[in-house]
């Protein structure tokens, strides 16, 4: 009984996937069809990529809530700079606009020694704000189809589901692999990945060890910052247009799908395998919930309820831990 | 000079209010004329009474972004149960639905174990959305209006827009509720057992101290409040969506925050509260009359967010210092 429970909290996000992939093999839907499991990973992606920088703050004790707002000024601001710059410095400059935000952010959190969850989410709201501004409220249309093609290509193929042939790759899982694997290492290899566990673990031990832990709490921020502002540019290029609306939910989803991996707000534990499991839950929520044809509001309610469960599930392993130490 | 400076952060938000009203002032004469004066108290409404509720949870040491949900489903259920249940049964209705909203929070938040504020925090925005797309699935979507109503909703006018002498109706439940609000932090048990939550819980929980039921009382006590702000909202702008209540969390926040109640949790009051809103509505007021674009406004308003966190966070630093 004890061990299953113990499964049951670890592995939070394979238990809910074994749940749902068991709920659609009776669903008669065309779930399992290789076009909708790849369309399903492909649709995860950007969550994964925002996750991969959110795992990062969360280990190190802290959290990022304004990779919402990240994630809608640097897709705005990716559009918006092709008027006057060339494609690639416009790119850039939209993910360094996300390392800038980042590094404010890591300066107020981590050097001022203010709660990182409230002051994260005043900056979500004022990127939200800028946003709206920058666009008017208006979604911003792109031009130029090499933009489109970073997060709409293929490779090894044409993305065509004709009989018999491979479909090849979308750029966007080559992207997140290539991110993910980066990440892994970084967690696991690095002296910067253990320190991170370590200051997540205990922030004063983690001092008293001489870990530079200012230096190293601040870098997961500006790393967040960066990814969430990569995953913007992605979501632009992907849906070829910037608008202020698409961050509104994004915050929650992924620093509730980082935890539901199993990396928990208390710090300190967890890795990045198993955020990419987490979100990739949502991921194929979604993607049930669609083939279902349930309402979105029903959508939006059941994943909110999902969301509080998660939550309040890993706050409840807390508890245990702490009562029976 | 170090006690002018003591001084002077406490009492910033007075200073911060005078100066604004008076760089306004010179700035925009429109400004102080009636209209936009009683522009002014009819706004302290809503928000004023959802601020109340919200200072109780973080004096508590803890913080509810449930509101915005709670509002969205108090007031669609309210507007639409007028004409079943008529009037009075209406707003009782809603204001129980408020405190049922937020006692479930404070559930959640216990059985859980829940201590620190950033999983009440992500605790209750998962609720939020839950309650608003709950209103959103009741109403399918659509907006209510008064005039759809069978019944005449005289007694929700007189909310809205009605006055008694002078003050508006709104203002006579904000001060009312000020006063019952004030009584019962100050000079009651079950109130000073809050402070003492948030101060430190488990030093709370050890001296004898009921850290449980103060977090059931702190999380009704704002259920309770985003119901009343809700019905005062509707009741003005006479019709209900199922997302009215959009914003009001960190509206709300903002407020009681920069009203210099510490995000720490043990101190604070809800009359630093007013002030709060005060100052937020007059700087409201005042980037309106200054023709700031409303989507400026909302990037103003979390840069001084960030800006006020960041403030008390300093005063907690410098305090620890003397």
């Amino acid at each position: 009984m004890n061990r299953l429970y113990r499964l049951f909290v670890q592995q939070k996000a394979l238990v809910a996937i074994a749940v749902i992939l068991a709920v659609m093999a009776f669903s008669g839907t065309e779930f399992f069809s290789a076009y909708n499991l790849l369309d399903m990973l492909n649709s995860s992606t950007i969550l994964i990529i925002l996750g991969l920088g959110v795992t990062l703050t969360v280990i190190a004790g802290g959290c990022d809530l304004s990779i919402g707002g990240i994630l809608v000024v640097s897709g705005i601001l990716s559009i918006q700079l092709q008027n006057y710059v060339p494609l690639p410095v416009a790119l850039v400059l939209a993910v360094l606009s996300g390392t800038l935000v980042g590094f404010v952010n890591g300066f107020l959190v981590v050097h001022q020694k203010t709660e990182p969850f409230i002051i994260t989410l005043g900056m979500g709201l004022l990127l939200t704000g800028v946003a709206q501004q920058l666009s008017d409220a208006h979604p911003v249309p792109a031009t130029n189809p090499d933009f489109m093609n970073i997060s709409n290509g293929y490779q090894f193929g044409d993305g065509m589901f004709t009989d018999g042939q491979f479909p090849g790759i979308p750029n966007l899982v080559i992207i997140m692999v290539v991110c993910f694997v980066f990440f892994a290492w970084l967690m696991r290899y690095t002296a910067f990945g253990r320190n991170l566990y370590a200051i997540g673990g205990d922030y004063d031990v983690a001092r008293y060890s001489g870990i530079n832990v200012i230096t190293n709490k601040w870098m997961t921020l500006v790393i967040s910052g960066t990814m969430a502002a990569l995953g913007g540019v992605l979501l632009s290029s992907k849906l070829n247009t910037g608008s202020a609306i698409y961050g509104d939910f994004t915050a929650l989803v992924v620093n509730c799908g980082v935890v539901v991996g199993g990396t928990s707000f208390a710090g300190g534990v967890g890795g990045i395998p198993q955020s990419v499991l987490g979100l990739l839950l949502f991921g194929m929520l979604d993607n049930a919930m669609n083939m279902l044809s349930i309402p979105s509001w029903y959508q939006t309610m059941l994943k909110g309820a999902v969301i509080v469960a998660i939550l309040w599930l890993d706050s409840y392993t807390q508890k245990r831990k702490r009562e029976t130490v | 000079m170090k006690q002018v400076g003591a001084v002077l952060r406490d009492y910033l938000v007075l200073v911060m209010i005078l100066g604004l009203a008076l760089l306004t002032a010179i700035v925009q004469p429109k400004f102080i004329s009636p209209a936009n004066l009683v522009n002014i108290m009819r706004q302290f409404g809503p928000l004023i009474l959802v601020s109340l509720g919200m200072t109780f949870v973080i004096i508590g040491g803890f913080i509810d972004l449930s509101v915005a949900g709670t509002i969205n489903l108090v007031a669609v259920v309210t507007i639409s149960l007028i004409g079943p249940l008529g009037q009075t049964g209406a707003l009782v209705t809603g204001l129980v639905l408020g405190s049922v909203c937020g006692a479930i929070n404070a559930v959640l938040i216990l059985t859980a174990g829940a201590i620190t504020q950033a999983e009440a925090l992500f605790i209750t925005f998962g609720m939020s959305t839950f309650y608003s797309s709950i209103a959103l699935i009741y109403t399918g979507g659509s907006t209510y209006h008064f005039w759809d109503l069978k019944k005449s909703p005289d007694m929700f006018l007189a909310i809205g827009s009605g006055s008694i002498g002078v003050l508006s109706v709104s203002f006579v439940i904000f001060l009312v509720a000020l006063a019952i609000l004030w009584v019962f932090h100050t000079k009651t048990a079950a109130g000073r057992a809050i402070s003492l939550t948030g101060g430190n819980k488990t030093a709370a929980r050890l001296a004898g101290v009921p850290v449980s039921r103060s977090i059931v009382l702190i999380y009704t006590i704002a259920g309770f409040m985003a119901a009343l702000g809700a019905i005062v909202l509707f009741s003005r702008i006479t019709t209900a969506a199922p997302v009215i209540g959009a914003g009001f969390e960190t509206n709300a926040i903002l407020s009681v925050v920069v009203g210099g109640t510490t995000l720490k949790g043990g101190k604070g009051s809800v009359l630093r509260t007013v002030m709060g809103v005060l100052l937020v509505i007059l700087l409201n007021n005042t980037l309106d009359l200054l023709g700031v674009s409303s989507y400026m406004q909302w990037a103003a308003r979390g840069a001084i967010l960030v800006f006020a966190i960041w403030l008390d966070n300093r005063k907690e630093v410098q305090g620890n210092q003397l």
